[in-house]
């Protein structure tokens, strides 16, 4: 079966101090999976690289079987690849609304209301307040409002980068249950996370960098059980 | 009082030309973080290409406006791509020397082809005035203002309303994600370049049939005040820059009719430096560079 999307060999550098060091990993149309590691692990700029704004200094980045590396960010976006920034990064003294349309920028206007309708249906809390700036929004309703963004583009894969970040957690709970509906949908999902008890306990598989190269990959059950994910991860 | 209020009104036809060419400036500021020191330049450019469109194409109102614009947007597409697109995104002084040097070049540019003396521009609008009890404006006057007005609403339309116009706040905010949804940001650096060389050139055009001549240094004073009018106002809401850029004009003309019109330029600047010491982000708030 054919990845959605393939990385193989990636390799970041920041100025001179690599932030990549040779990663591979492949999403299968469908799936969530999640890349785990600490501050630092390079998890964000590989990211960045997939969605060409790190370029690799090596490497492959294949989306439907076509390479994307090298192709400048708004046409690897109309690909159908969405992003959910960490922090949220929302334009913040855009309304509620706008946002919105930013997120199906690339779509155009054709369908709006319906997609509109959609989102509002997982999140009802934006529509109240779809006229405020996003800026003025709680930090959930912010999450909601990137996530809703993203979706407005009728992504194939979405790419969300550390969303329980700074989240209370109770919201972080209903957070994951709402990436488990999306997900449920049709649309496969790439996560970065440090929060990997909740990663792992909505993901079909996981990847664990450190320091920027892979130090173990494989369903959650089996990278739950190792000893080291426990000892580092977990807090077991 | 008569003199106050027709003071008041010359410097509204005024303003609202500082008001167009600032709006361009703060609106590449704000969407680049770009100061174009070379923005002056493309007034200047929209006076000569009246003088042009005047002495070899037509003296039609609507074409010599047309014209002026027309070159304007010329120089600026070709700024945009020899000083501003190759270093956008670098550290800001570094676009500030290579628009700085553009705008020299094309100070001296303009000397060479026309001379260092001031070309004369025939009037193209007919040397009426309209009284309205104690107060009169002439039609080019008139003219002035209306094109302003018009191109102040159809900027601040553009920017709030339509689907451009948001993309181009969203990458005046954050260029990564709104490319990451599609925006092409380099579209959005020409388009937003290109608005601010029409808006300065059409206000080139009204000052040099005002004041019937185009020199080649005449977007310095002109560009710096403007510059002004944004600094003083902050670069974040364009409201806020129309507003300075009227209120500019109505303080010099003020200036000029109760106490000397020598001391009319000193009034933006030490307007500047008050504000700037109580408010250093502007009236209205700036983005960060």
């Amino acid at each position: 079966m054919s990845a959605l999307l393939r990385v193989s060999g990636l390799e970041v550098v920041y100025g001179s101090v690599p932030a990549v060091a040779g990663v591979g990993l492949e999403i299968p149309a469908g799936e969530i999976r999640a890349i785990l590691g600490a501050n630092g692990a390079g998890k964000s700029s590989t990211i960045k690289a997939i969605l060409g704004l790190l370029r690799p200094r090596a490497g492959a980045i294949e989306f439907e079987g076509r390479p994307i590396h090298g192709l400048p960010t708004h046409r690897i976006h109309q690909l159908g690849i969405a992003w959910v920034p960490e922090g949220r990064q929302l334009f913040s003294t855009l309304t509620v609304h706008e946002n919105l349309e930013m997120g199906a920028f690339a779509r155009g206007g054709a369908g709006l209301p319906a997609k509109l309708d959609e989102v509002f249906a997982l999140f009802p809390r934006l529509r109240e307040r779809r006229t405020q700036v996003a800026g003025s929004l709680s930090g959930g309703e912010q999450q909601m409002l990137a996530i809703a963004r993203a979706l407005m583009a009728e992504p194939k894969l979405l790419l969300m980068d550390e969303p329980s970040l700074g989240l209370a957690p109770k919201v972080v709970q209903r957070l994951f249950e709402q990436i488990q509906e999306i997900n449920a949908r049709g649309l496969s999902i790439l996560m970065v996370e440090q929060n990997a008890r909740q990663a792992l306990r909505i993901a079909h598989y996981a990847y664990l960098l450190e320091v920027g190269r892979l130090a173990g990959e494989g369903p959650p059950a089996a990278l739950a059980a190792s000893e080291r994910v426990q000892r580092v991860y977990l807090g077991g | 009082m008569d003199l106050f209020l027709q003071q008041v009104l010359n410097g509204l036809m005024i303003g609202s030309t500082y008001a167009v060419v600032a709006l361009g400036f703060s609106l590449v500021f704000s969407v680049m973080r770009v100061v174009n020191m070379a923005h002056p330049e493309f007034f200047m450019a929209g006076a000569f290409g009246a003088y042009l469109t005047i002495t070899y194409v037509s003296r039609n109102v609507v074409a010599v406006f047309a014209g002026g614009m027309a070159v304007a947007l010329a120089v600026g597409l070709v700024v945009e791509r020899i000083a501003i697109r190759p270093v956008r995104g670098r550290y800001v002084m570094i676009p500030f020397i290579a628009t700085s040097g553009v705008g020299i070049a094309l100070q001296y540019g303009a000397e060479r082809l026309f001379g260092s003396d001031p070309v004369l521009i025939p009037p193209v609008v007919a040397t009426v005035s309209y009284g309205w009890g104690p107060l009169s404006v002439t039609r080019m006057q008139l003219v002035t203002l209306g094109i302003a007005g018009a191109l102040m609403g159809a900027l601040r339309y553009y920017v709030r309303s339509t689907k451009w116009g948001r993309a181009t706040r969203a990458v005046a905010e954050r260029p990564d994600v709104a490319a990451a949804f599609g925006v092409d940001v380099d579209f959005v650096s020409r388009l937003t370049v290109g608005i601010s060389a029409l808006m300065a050139g059409a206000a080139g055009v009204a000052i040099g049939l005002l004041y019937t001549s185009a020199w080649a240094f005449m977007g310095l004073l002109f560009g710096l005040k403007s510059f002004v009018c944004m600094l003083v106002a902050g670069n974040r809401h364009i409201e806020g820059v129309m507003a300075i850029g009227l209120l500019l004009g109505v303080l010099e003309a003020l200036v000029s009719g109760y106490l000397t019109s020598t001391l009319r330029d000193a009034v933006a600047f030490g307007v500047l430096v008050v504000v700037l010491v109580f408010k250093p982000k502007g009236l209205f708030g700036s983005y960060d560079v």
